[in-house]
């Protein structure tokens, strides 16, 4: 049996990192303080970030936890903070609940059914050396290297908007 | 030089509108209107005479003149081109000869009005349309002068507007001749379509040449005459010329007694290419003009406006030129044309002279004892009554045995029928025409005190033009004038059985005219006191003749309350309101409602709107898969 | 059923469920959350059909999906506090302004 186990291990990893991440989305929606539902999605992205590493693409799951859970959720998380959400009162879902589920319901559904027929076939072995992080970084830098200027510029462009943004709520907080 | 006829009183009309009205701010006085008004059309006519002597010069070849292309349409030219031949002279100098003499007699009875330029100006019109009818070469020329002097009827009947009957006579006029309008047009476009060219001598050496087997001459026969029935007021679209009236009475003796009236008869004339070969439109026109003579007759007997009376027997008279024309003599008919002219025109100038007189007074029966008064006016119409009423030798006599005459014996539908109800007519004439007589000047006077203290005798350019156009009733028979046209408008083929009855029937239109004359004088000589007995008698009849046989009445119960009533309920209340502004106010409303509904999408809630994008997704998806 | 259907089915439901979020949830901070939540399966679902191919595009769109992200959640966060110091609420009920 260890050796069933062994054999198949990273099938088996795989299986047990998507039924967690599964776990951590689905705790999003229900989980009723946010400080909780940002953990549940921390967990979500860390999960994700293994199966990427099971996938053999290193550096996306280095990305996925550096930028995503580092970066994106931690700051979402001093956001909560900030804003001292411990008014847990008041319901929890929105008018739409049935709705939206009925709506959930049939997008996976139809999702499901039109992804089902068009799968390709079954993976090739993992090709891992295409995903490389020195192939990658040759190939992204000589061939995609204007997308990666122009990534700079939407990051300028996002810091000058955030500065906006402040400019603006300062001159409204000190006439309002 | 015919299209200098022709543009002659046009001058006269824009000079005269544009200078001597309202509209050019009354800049000249009368003696510019007079000459120009009176001048412009003695200079027609004196060109027109010219034209005549070139005529005779030339052999009687018909002068041709084309003055402008009008348009021209695929490869076919319509062009306006004037024709000068027999039939053209006559009706060209009798239009220009009496519009002249009737210019000149409007100097003095207009001379008090206040539109004196107006008027002129719409008489000059009336010239140039009239000329450009008679001297056309295309039945479409013809048509423009036919509207033409519709439009002047129309403007000088109703010249005094501010009465409103005056415009509704005027309205009436035209609307009825747009009547008999529609069956020309209809003629024309036959007529077009058989031939490819409107010009009226083309289309009658086709007739000739036998193109009445590919179109049938009696159809094209009796739309024209449908056109004739209206300008020439006979039944059924007589009822606009007694309205026509109330028109200042110039205008009643050269548009609706001379001129204007006798387009239809001149129309039938110039066709006489078809109506050769269309024996049952010619029926039909004799029987219509007969019975309309008839018809008119008894209805003028009873009338008691002085100029009622008068219109009454231009109708019956217009009805004794179509029963020329239906039984074949066009020459005839033409030659009534110009006599009654000449003693229609005096008649009513005559009237007018009266009317003057009495200071506006119209109604026999305030009138009487006038002759001593009012001598010239007096001779002058008793001269003229007496040609209508057939007296030999005057005018009238000549022409209208000559009618009667065809009536009983000409081989293309003369019948006694028909010579028995002419000549039943003739003395019907003759005594309605003497009763006016005897009622107007003889006898008690009736006038009011008021009125008979000034009673005067007209101004000289009035009198003057009555003893001219007396003379020409007197003498006007003379001029042979079936004769002239013999070479064009050839006399039909009379029964040879009935040629020994010619003479008798001349002594018997002497006897009817004298008969009449004393039946008037009888009736009417000793203040219409028999006359009004008889009246009493015949309560009934006599009041059924009054009212006109109540056609107006008809034609307003049949033709004009039902047209009303369409027009109100089924086009303005139901077409217009609810079909159009109802389709037009739904389609609003409905736009309005559907925005109402869709608007209720934006509830501001991020909620609805997420859930729509995820709708939208699985509709999506599912629409893809369609082709699956 | 092999690994390409488990990752795939996976990130269907990822998407399914940060969409459910957002029709769902009140708070306006969780639906930011679950935002990020369907970004992220649809990331999966990118990083599962590009590790197919020999080619690098499909990682490379993954990257610049990461800067786009981070700029959004950048600027969307601010824009958050703003609402929420104008209207003194987090709940969404209270955010409809744009109504009509």
């Amino acid at each position: 049996m260890i050796e069933a186990l062994l054999t198949n291990l990273d099938t088996l990893l795989l299986a047990l990192f998507a039924f967690c991440a599964l776990v951590g989305a689905t705790l999003t929606v229900l989980l009723r303080q946010p400080m909780r539902v940002a953990l549940a999605l921390i967990s979500t992205m860390v999960f994700l970030g293994g199966i990427y590493g099971l996938l053999g693409v290193h550096f996306i799951a280095a990305f996925q936890v550096l930028i995503y859970v580092g970066a994106v959720m931690v700051f979402m998380v001093y956001v909560i903070m900030l804003l001292e959400v411990r008014e847990a009162t008041g319901p929890l879902y929105s008018k739409l609940l049935l709705p939206g589920v009925v709506g959930f319901v049939l997008l996976v559904g139809t999702i499901g059914v039109s992804v089902w027929r068009h799968l390709p076939a079954p993976a090739a072995a993992r090709g891992d050396t295409a995903y490389g992080i020195t192939k990658f970084s040759v190939s992204f830098l000589n061939e995609y290297w204007l997308h990666f200027e122009l990534t700079s510029v939407l990051l300028v462009a996002a810091v000058v908007a955030a500065l906006a943004v402040i400019k603006v709520s300062r001159r409204k907080a000190s006439h309002g | 030089m015919l299209t200098l006829i022709v543009l002659l009183p046009l001058l006269g009309f824009v000079l005269n509108g544009v200078l001597a009205t309202q509209l050019g701010g009354n800049r000249v006085g009368k003696n510019f209107v007079t000459v120009v008004g009176c001048g412009l059309p003695i200079l027609s006519f004196l060109l027109a005479v010219k034209a005549l002597l070139d005529l005779q010069a030339g052999g009687y070849v018909p002068i041709v003149e084309t003055a402008y292309r009008w348009a021209l349409i695929g490869r076919i030219p319509f062009e306006v081109a004037f024709y000068f031949d027999r039939l053209s002279a006559v009706m060209t100098l009798v239009v220009t000869g009496v519009g002249s003499v009737i210019h000149i007699y409007s100097v003095g009875y207009m001379a008090h009005d206040k539109s004196f330029g107006r008027f002129f100006a719409y008489l000059n019109l009336f010239l140039f349309f009239m000329l450009l009818l008679v001297l056309g070469r295309s039945m479409l020329v013809l048509f423009v002068g036919w509207e033409g002097v519709g439009l002047a009827s129309y403007l000088l009947i109703g010249f005094w507007f501010d009465d409103l009957a005056n415009a509704r006579a005027g309205k009436k006029a035209f609307i009825t001749n747009r009547i008999g309008d529609a069956g020309f047009l209809l003629g024309m476009f036959v007529l077009y379509q058989a031939f490819g060219t409107l010009n009226m001598d083309s289309i009658n050496s086709g007739f000739a040449i036998g193109a009445a087997a590919v179109v049938p001459a009696s159809l094209v026969g009796i739309l024209l005459f449908i056109g004739a029935t209206g300008k020439s007021a006979q039944i059924p679209l007589h009822v606009w010329l007694p309205d026509a009236m109330a028109g200042p009475t110039p205008v009643s003796a050269l548009i609706h007694a001379a001129t204007m009236v006798t387009a239809g008869v001149y129309l039938v004339a110039r066709m006489s290419g078809v109506y050769l070969l269309a024996p049952e439109a010619s029926a039909v026109i004799a029987i219509v003009g007969t019975a309309t003579a008839f018809f008119a007759a008894t209805i003028a007997i009873v009338q008691t406006d002085i100029k009622k009376v008068l219109a009454y027997s231009t109708v019956s008279q217009l009805g004794f030129m179509f029963l020329a024309l239906g039984v074949g003599a066009y020459g005839v008919a033409i030659f009534h044309v110009v006599t009654h002219a000449f003693f229609k025109a005096c008649l009513f100038l005559g009237a007018g002279s009266v009317i003057h007189a009495l200071g506006g007074e119209q109604d026999v029966r305030k009138m009487g004892g006038l002759w001593k008064k009012i001598p010239l006016t007096f001779w002058t119409f008793l001269i003229a009554t007496a040609a209508i009423a057939g007296f030999w030798p005057l005018a009238g006599f000549w022409s209208k045995d000559e009618i009667i005459w065809f009536a009983l014996a000409s081989e293309r539908g003369g019948s006694p029928l028909l010579w028995a109800v002419a000549t039943l007519t003739a003395l019907m004439t003759a005594f309605y025409m003497f009763r006016l007589v005897w009622l107007t000047f003889f006898g008690a006077s009736r006038m009011d005190p008021e009125v008979e203290h000034h009673v005067h005798e007209s101004p000289l350019s009035m009198t003057g033009v009555l003893v001219v156009l007396a003379a020409l009733s007197a003498i006007g028979g003379f001029i042979s004038i079936p004769h002239f046209l013999e070479p064009m408008l050839p006399l039909p083929a009379t029964h040879e059985s009935l040629h020994h009855l010619e003479t008798p029937l001349k002594y018997l239109a002497m006897a009817i005219a004298v008969t009449g004359v004393l039946g008037a004088w009888y009736f009417f000589g000793d203040g219409a006191k028999r006359a009004a007995r008889v009246a009493q008698t015949f309560a009934g009849l006599h009041r059924w003749l009054s009212n006109k046989y109540y056609i107006d009445e008809l034609y307003e119960r049949v033709i004009g309350q039902p047209l009303v009533w369409l027009s109100d309920a089924v086009f303005l209340r139901f077409s217009d309101r609810r079909v159009i502004d109802g389709a037009l106010n739904g389609l609003a409303a409905l736009g309005q409602r559907s925005a109402g509904v869709l608007g209720r999408v934006q509830t501001g809630s991020l909620h609805l709107y997420a859930w729509l994008v995820l709708i939208g997704i699985v509709g999506a998806l599912l629409w893809s898969w369609r082709h699956v | 059923m092999d690994r390409t259907q488990l990752l795939l089915g996976l990130a269907i439901a990822l998407f399914s469920l940060g969409l459910l979020g957002v029709i769902v949830r009140r708070n306006v901070l969780v639906m930011l959350m679950c935002m990020e939540l369907m970004l992220n399966g649809v990331i999966l679902s990118l990083v599962t059909f590009a590790q197919q191919t020999a080619t690098t595009v499909g990682a490379v769109l993954v990257f610049l999906i990461f800067v786009v992200a981070t700029a959004e959640i950048a600027l969307a966060i601010p824009i958050v506090l703003l609402l929420v110091r104008d209207k003194h609420t987090l709940d969404l009920g209270a955010y409809n302004d744009l109504k009509g």
